[in-house]
């Protein structure tokens, strides 16, 4: 089994929903983002290349790619980042993490882990997201769970269940007949950085 | 050696006149030319225990008010510390280095300073290692790294070897001083030694792995990277046994003869040109293919980062041209010379560390907040190419802190164990 997202990038409309309802799903503390729709196009955030009329923008919405052989997990020196053998997450464990970052350096993927620089605090007064999250602590490395906790309940992540141009697709890549793998199968898809080996479970269709 | 007039080769550095020298009250010329024994070496322990205190008083405030207070962040996740880190690492290499190859290869030595070369080792393994620890999110669970240690880890193969280093330097100090007693056999103290020697080589490539196997990271993706480590280590290292024996031969702790003070600059000159020369290498490989590791060039040499390259490049050209010619090589000259190869290779560490954050592999605009970077809100246009780390208050009070304790290890040891040259040799 190998838990994956396809990503359509020719839905994507770039309206950071998903980026959004990941931090009220996982009651992300101020400044931090797990999921970040980056733009394909100019050099500041939705802004188009090229001259007018022709112009051209898309999306790219990036969290962890949960690699199939990720750089994190090979390097970090207590096992806290380590690969789900059943479902090929990778995932972080905040209570043994030592926050050395050695991760963070080894990750490609520009921005997708994050630190917590500072006693996590919440824009509004209360936890908020699934209780089930676990709690956030200073001076701990994190990134994208693919919701983990909603996946225990048989739940899709939140970023996929919120899209609101059903762009987003989550599923198990081994099994031929669900619809990440159908979707990567007959449709034109690419991995991020694939120079890198790290061979990410994270397809955007094209 | 005849342009010196105290050129005059003895295989016996020893002088006891150094004893007479022995006055109280001699005047400290900064706490690492402090005078043995006397009062001045005493003010220079007081003086770095208080600046040690004063950083981890500062330690404490970065833990309980967050690192947030540092200037790193989520797109620069290491700065001064690791960069520290390294520079301690390479710095301690140079004392075990010059002690010990002449033991473990039969050859003529440096002289007498063998003793306090180890001694600064130590002090800048200890340092080194304060430096990662001072880093860490969570230092309460260091203890984990023996209980669930990923041995696959390059950082952890460095916990390994650091901590194999620090222990075997200390023995290797401790058999010195014990053959100097004749209580150990000079075959045991030339094992001992050659032990040390490829511990020493290990230690530098295990640093550089923590670097050169991120395949993430253009400029550090490197295989050159450890043999580069090594030789930039025996420059700095070299360097500080040369200060620090010009510092203690000026208070008169030892008298060592200016030839072995030669000895010493040829081969820092040498050592400096091998690690241009790796720079070099480097440098055509990465900018060659006019891919992105020209990018890596551009920001070294014209980019944010140029000043540390041309201090770096133009410090150790410097160092090597006084090292070279013997004309120039004066006291005063030689210990320009060796600062000068310190800060360059402080320059190539920064350098390093900076430029590894600095090119982003994804360089999309997204969503950007205060967690990404510390001039965040400085404009969108040009927000990765105007990431350049710079070190807040508090990481420089702390490092200074750590620092301090290496310093404070070696004038202990100065003062209290016998690291004076003998008869023997």
């Amino acid at each position: 089994m190998r838990y994956g997202f396809a990503i359509d990038t020719k839905r994507c409309i770039g309206c950071h929903t998903c980026s959004v309802a990941c931090r009220i799903e996982n009651n992300l503390p101020n400044g931090t983002w797990w999921n970040r729709a980056l733009t394909d196009g100019g050099a500041e955030m939705d802004t188009p290349v090229g001259e007018f009329p022709d112009v051209t923008m898309s999306y790219l919405t990036v969290a962890c790619q949960h690699c199939e052989n990720p750089a994190c997990v090979k390097v970090c020196p207590v096992g806290a980042t380590y690969k789900d053998p059943e479902t090929g997450v990778v995932r972080q464990d905040y209570d043994k993490c030592i926050g050395c970052r050695m991760c963070m350096a080894a990750c490609p993927y520009t921005g997708v882990r994050s630190f917590n620089w500072e006693e996590p605090a919440y824009t509004v007064g209360f936890e908020m997201g699934d209780a089930d999250v676990a709690p956030h602590q200073q001076h701990t490395v994190e990134k994208c769970t693919m919701c983990w906790h909603r996946l225990a309940k048989g739940e899709e992540p939140m970023c996929v269940k919120t899209c609101l141009a059903r762009a987003r697709f989550w599923g198990d890549l081994d099994d031929p007949a669900s619809e990440v793998a159908t979707l990567v199968r007959e449709r034109s898809a690419k991995q991020l950085l694939p120079e890198e080996g790290t061979n990410p479970s994270v397809y955007y269709l094209v | 050696m005849s342009d010196f007039s105290s050129g005059v080769v003895v295989d016996d550095d020893l002088d006891f006149s150094a004893v007479a020298n022995r006055t109280a009250g001699r005047e400290a010329v900064g706490s690492r030319a402090a005078a043995w024994g006397g009062k001045g070496l005493t003010v220079a322990i007081g003086v770095s225990a208080a600046v040690m205190v004063a950083g981890i008083v500062l330690w404490f405030l970065q833990l309980s008010g967050g690192m947030v207070q540092t200037g790193m962040r989520n797109l620069n996740s290491w700065g001064l510390y690791i960069t520290s880190f390294m520079f301690f690492v390479g710095l301690s290499a140079g004392g075990l280095i010059i002690s010990s190859v002449p033991k473990a290869f039969g050859i003529q030595g440096f002289g007498g300073i063998s003793k306090v070369a180890v001694m600064s080792s130590i002090a800048c393994t200890v340092a080194a290692i304060g430096m990662v620890v001072v880093d860490l999110g969570q230092p309460t669970r260091l203890w984990e790294l023996f209980a669930y240690s990923n041995l696959g880890s390059p950082l952890m193969w460095d916990i390994v070897v650091l901590g194999t280093y620090l222990i075997l330097s200390c023995v290797y100090l401790w058999a010195q001083v014990q053959a100097d007693a004749g209580k150990v056999s000079h075959t045991a103290l030339r094992v001992i030694s050659v032990i040390a020697l490829v511990c020493a080589v290990l230690v530098h490539s295990v640093t550089a792995w923590i670097f050169g196997l991120q395949q993430g990271r253009e400029m550090w993706h490197t295989a050159l990277l450890a043999p580069w480590f090594v030789s930039s280590a025996l420059v700095c290292g070299t360097a500080l046994v040369m200060v620090v024996a010009m510092a203690l031969r000026k208070t008169g702790y030892l008298k060592l003869d200016q030839a072995y003070m030669v000895k010493l600059a040829k081969l820092l000159g040498a050592f400096v040109m091998v690690d241009l020369y790796f720079f070099g290498c480097d440098l055509l490989t990465e900018a060659f293919p006019a891919g992105s590791g020209l990018e890596v060039v551009t920001m070294l040499t014209t980019g944010p980062l140029a000043p540390y390259f041309w201090v770096e490049i133009i410090g150790c050209a410097v160092c090597a041209v006084i090292c070279f010619t013997p004309a120039l090589r004066t006291n005063a000259l030689l210990t320009v010379g060796a600062l000068l190869a310190i800060v360059g290779i402080f320059c190539k560490r920064v350098q390093l560390l900076v430029g590894g954050f600095q090119v982003a592999s994804l360089d999309l605009p997204g969503a950007l907040t205060s967690m990404h970077h510390t001039g965040w809100d400085a404009g969108l246009t040009s927000i990765y190419g105007s990431m350049v780390y710079w070190p807040t208050p508090l990481e420089f009070g702390v490092t200074l802190g750590v620092v301090a304790l290496g310093v404070l290890v070696f004038l202990l040891g100065i003062k209290f164990l016998p690291l004076r040259p003998t008869d023997g040799e």
